[in-house]
């Protein structure tokens, strides 16, 4: 009888432990998938809408290198044309306003703090890999979909867990829910991915905020792969042109 | 009346039958009675003031803010940030609250040399823990006027957690998780709840509370007087049921019309009792009376003779509660004035048909129905007696005397009108150790108030005018010494110019002042700052004295600034509790003196009707108006301040206590065609309506008195305004009108021997006597 049940429990913890290791490896392809582009650029449009439907568009450009060089120039409404950020590495973020004339260096400790208007907070937009960011637990499949938990390894997370839903095919999420630090759902993520070239593309991102039931539509186009962008362009000088 | 009396005697097995149907339809209506703890929603529409402070609280949330305070020598410990952050914590993670804000989690944001700190204040994952970094902390709360005064308070020893919740949630309940959850944390510091939701949640309890209590106590105070009235079980049972009834129905139809229980309407159930009884008493008082030896009959003659004046003791009560509706500031006071009124005319008609019925149908099985009447003669033989007889004596030898001391009474009262103070303030409508009123003396304290002011601006919400207007106000506002807090998108945009390096003010050009909007936008302070279309901003402050006067010296002050930058680009208006307060205050009066006036025209209308003679009705009015004297002299000295309850004090009374003259005076009119002596005419109505009148006042008075148990301070004083009043108009109806009819028939049956005299001296007479 001790036998089985020692037998038992130690089945439950291998099956656990294969889990656990194919979670740490469907969190390594996602990041191979999301994150191999040398570099990228394109327009974004972010679309806000409130809980009567009503919205507000805003335009930007942007350009990436690697994960953490990341220039974004809003273009439109036109009181917001030309206001910039420049994220560089170690977490250094500019800000330019043009009607000021000058840049500032912002440092953000506040993860949880939502980035200008959206429902995406400076932890959603920080320009990390998913290994870096969270320790996953494969849940099961639904599908063609793996379903994951994902608990996040910095303790100054605003989540307690994210559950995600992955192409099973491609390591691309499809659908994200995110839980706050009392087990609340609070936000759901929905992407549309599309491949351009030989890179798979976030094309439409929805992130609803379920409490204020205010949602934020990230739609990237007129996207450009690995076009060589140099180095200088994600300087503070070029940030002011 | 005597054939519908054999009416209702002879469908008596029906009206029960339809009594009870009608009892149970009503009884299960009560179950869907709701409680209506939000005092904000008795604020009348019809006003502008209290409207626009009902939209403006609604619309940024303000009215829906909820704070919790920690209390201890120096919050500046690490161990107490660990407790506010387990509070914030706590707060966080309850479904339906929105934000919160604490010092562990409140942004900051800091120009440094090297650019822009977007950061919190403390960071809750690394609390301070040294002395240095707590000295630190210490200094840069006290820096900012963001945290000074408004989450921290001056001395240090105080500091707020404020929450918000979601437009759907349901705030009470929230309110009441939080209390319990943060309750259960056992926090070594003292812990207050203070704000809107967190009163409402008290209030609802307060009002479950009183229901509980008070009825059984009312009960047994009546079931004792009855005791000692009746001493018998049918005599107590009898008007207890019927008011049971009365108030069963009463509530029941509250539902079916939308209405809900509120702080004041749940005390119509002790009121109803304390008056509803009183016209089965009489009824069964009657019966008892009537020496017949069939049942049927003593009660067809009984009935026969009190319906009419059960039913004018009732009609006039119904006007003292009538009168609320054109009277009553608050809402809540309106709907209380309306449902009892509804329910003194339910126990009414129950007296006068459900009460003979039942007599009639039990009375089969009653062998000998009155073995009481010794007793009940040694009871009121005390009365005679003791007290009505010494009445009479000194009546008619000391007349003038009687009027002469209750005119010096009158004088002297007069005195303490001038005195009575006019309170408005809803804290004080809590008991001293109310816990809503002790975190209220707390906010008071230590953060200058919590009274909600909201400054409303409409205009163009990122202009460079309009926001250097909004900071000019916010200067003009703070040199009234109650305003020590003040916050609007202005402040905001004033820091952010800062942090870009330019100086705290706002902006001269708008695209600067939009480009800053941009680093605020989707903040949660902004939505409790300005609307999504950005036309209308709001300066949230708070106002730190309950008194009237401050509160209209600052209304007048804010005005007055209004009055001076307010154009067609920028409307400005002002809002807030004091605002309500001091248009509250000037209805008080108002409302004093219309609801007064409206009782007195109608019940001068209606007992010269009664008595068919106006200047009769004037006489009957004489007690009762003395005791309204007195009652607002008695509250002057006493320091009883007239408030939304008080205030209703002297038209019930009036309603009630005009009933002892009109039985005293229908009483002497009639022995005076009897006896056509006035000495005879006298004894007889003193000896016999004094009774019934001395009963009638001690159930009444005792049924008010049982507000003293209430948890609201204004209806503990409404209660014990309404007894003394009964006592005053008792009192009243038995010397001073008796000494005002003595004199006015002496004089007149003088005349009447020497010349004829028209009819219409006697009214003449009647004035001069009450000049005199």
């Amino acid at each position: 009888m001790k036998r089985i049940k020692l037998l038992l429990i130690s089945t439950v913890l291998m099956v656990q432990g294969t889990m656990a290791q194919d979670a740490g490896e469907i969190l390594k392809k996602m990041d191979e998938v999301l994150y191999s582009s040398k570099d990228m650029m394109g327009k974004n449009r972010i679309v806000l809408i409130d809980k009567n439907g009503k919205e507000k568009i805003r335009e930007a450009i942007f350009k990436q290198k690697g994960n953490d060089k990341r220039l974004f120039r809003f273009t439109k409404p036109a009181s917001q044309d030309g206001i910039s950020t420049l994220s560089l590495p170690n977490d250094v973020m500019y800000l330019y306003l043009p009607s000021f004339g000058k840049e500032r260096r912002i440092s953000s400790g506040v993860k949880s703090q939502k980035f200008a208007g959206t429902d995406f907070t400076y932890e959603d937009m920080e320009a990390k890999t998913f290994v870096e960011k969270y320790t996953g637990t494969l849940l099961g499949e639904e599908g063609d979909l793996l379903v994951l938990e994902l608990i996040p390894k910095s303790p100054k997370s605003g989540y307690s867990k994210l559950i995600t839903k992955v192409n099973k095919e491609h390591y691309y999420p499809v659908y994200t829910e995110y839980y706050d630090k009392g087990g609340n759902k609070i936000k759901i993520a929905k992407y549309t991915f599309k491949k351009i070239g030989k890179y798979w593309n976030s094309e439409v991102i929805e992130m609803t905020d379920l409490k204020k039931n205010h949602t934020t539509k990230m739609i990237m186009y007129d996207v450009k792969y690995d076009t060589g962008l140099n180095d200088d362009e994600f300087t503070v000088r070029k940030l002011k042109q | 009346m005597e054939k519908i009396a054999e009416l209702i005697i002879k469908g008596r097995w029906g009206i029960i039958v339809a009594v009870v149907a009608v009892t149970v339809f009503f009884g299960f209506q009560l179950t869907e009675l709701k409680i209506n703890a939000d005092i904000m929603s008795s604020l009348p529409d019809d006003d502008p003031a209290a409207l626009l402070y009902k939209d403006i609280g609604k619309e940024f949330g303000g009215n829906d803010m909820g704070m919790i305070a920690l209390e201890t020598d120096n919050i500046f410990k690490t161990e107490v940030l660990q407790h506010v952050k387990q509070i914030t914590d706590t707060l966080r993670s309850i479904p339906g609250v929105s934000t919160v804000t604490s010092l562990t989690d409140i942004l900051d944001i800091r120009g440094e040399e090297w650019g822009i700190e977007i950061t919190r204040l403390i960071d809750e994952y690394d609390i301070p823990d040294t002395k240095e970094e707590l000295d630190k902390l210490r200094e840069r709360v006290f820096a900012k006027d963001m945290y000074r005064g408004a989450i921290v308070s001056e001395d240090a020893t105080t500091t707020l957690i404020i929450y918000t919740t979601f437009d759907d949630a349901d705030k009470q309940d929230i309110a009441k998780e939080i209390k319990e959850n943060i309750t259960s944390l056992n926090l070594p510091e003292k812990v207050y709840f203070a704000g809107l939701p967190m009163m409402m949640n008290d209030v609802s309890d307060l009002i479950r509370l009183d229901i509980i209590k008070l009825i059984p106590i009312v009960v047994l105070v009546i079931a004792t007087i009855l005791w000692f009235s009746f001493r018998s079980v049918r005599g107590i049972v009898l008007p207890l049921i019927t008011s049971g009834i009365a108030i069963i129905w009463a509530l029941g139809l509250m539902p079916l019309f939308g209405y809900e229980l509120t702080i004041i309407s749940n005390n119509i159930p002790i009121i109803l009792f304390a008056v509803g009884s009183a016209y089965t008493i009489h009824v069964i008082n009657r019966i008892n009376y009537t020496f017949e030896r069939d049942k049927r009959k003593a009660v067809i003659t009984a009935l026969s003779y009190i319906a009419v004046p059960v039913f004018l003791a009732a009609i006039t009560t119904m006007i003292g509660f009538v009168s609320f509706i054109f009277g009553a500031y608050l809402l809540m006071i309106k709907d209380f004035g309306v449902f009892t009124a509804i329910g003194t005319f339910f126990a009414f008609i129950l007296s006068v048909t459900f009460t003979p019925a039942l007599v009639v149908a039990l009375s089969g099985k009653e062998k000998s129905p009155k073995t009481h009447d010794n007793e009940e003669n040694l009871s009121t033989d005390f009365l005679s007696k003791h007290v009505l007889t010494p009445i009479q004596r000194v009546l008619f030898k000391h007349t003038n005397y009687i009027l002469v001391a209750w005119i010096i009474l009158i004088l002297i009262t007069i005195g303490g009108i001038f005195m009575i103070k006019r309170s408005v303030n809803m804290q004080k409508y809590f008991k001293k150790n109310n816990p809503t009123r002790v975190a209220e003396d707390v906010m008071q304290r230590k953060f200058g108030g919590s009274q909600p002011v909201y400054i409303v601006f409409y205009g163009d919400m990122q202009s460079p005018e309009v926001l250097q207007l909004m900071i000019d106000m916010e200067h003009y506002m703070k040199k009234n010494r109650f305003v020590t807090t003040a916050k609007s998108v202005a402040d905001l945009i004033s820091q952010m110019n800062d942090v870009m390096g330019e100086g705290v003010k706002v902006p001269k050009e708008k695209a600067k002042i939009e480009q800053l909007w941009f680093l605020l936008e989707g903040q949660d302070i902004m939505t409790q700052l300005v609307n999504d279309d950005l036309d209308k901003g709001i300066i949230q402050s708070r106002f730190g004295s309950y008194d009237s006067k401050d509160m209209a010296d600052f209304v007048n002050y804010i005005d007055k600034f209004i009055a001076e930058h307010s154009n067609a680009d920028h409307r400005i208006e002002l809002t807030g509790l004091p605002s309500v307060y001091v248009r509250m205050d000037k209805s008080l009066f108002d409302s004093q003196m219309s609801s007064l006036a409206i009782a007195l025209v109608l019940l001068l209308v209606i007992v010269g009707l009664i008595l068919r003679s106006f200047s009769r009705g004037l006489y009957a009015t004489i007690p009762i108006i003395s005791t309204i004297a007195i009652l607002f002299g008695f509250m002057g000295y006493t320091g009883i301040s007239l408030d939304v309850a008080t205030v209703l004090v002297a038209s019930v009374a009036l309603g009630i206590g005009i009933d002892y003259s009109i039985h005293i005076i229908t009483h002497f009119n009639h022995a005076m065609n009897k006896h056509k002596d006035i000495k005879e005419a006298m004894k007889e109505t003193i000896m016999m309506s004094g009774k019934a009148i001395i009963i009638n006042v001690l159930s009444v008075a005792a049924g008010f008195l049982v507000l003293l148990f209430s948890q609201m301070v204004p209806l503990q004083n409404f209660g014990l305004l309404v007894a003394l009043s009964m006592f005053g108009s008792g009192a009243g109806a038995l010397t001073l009108l008796p000494a005002v009819l003595i004199l006015a028939n002496r004089k007149e049956s003088k005349k009447q021997n020497t010349i004829h005299q028209p009819l219409k001296r006697e009214k003449n007479e009647a004035h001069k006597i009450i000049v005199n």
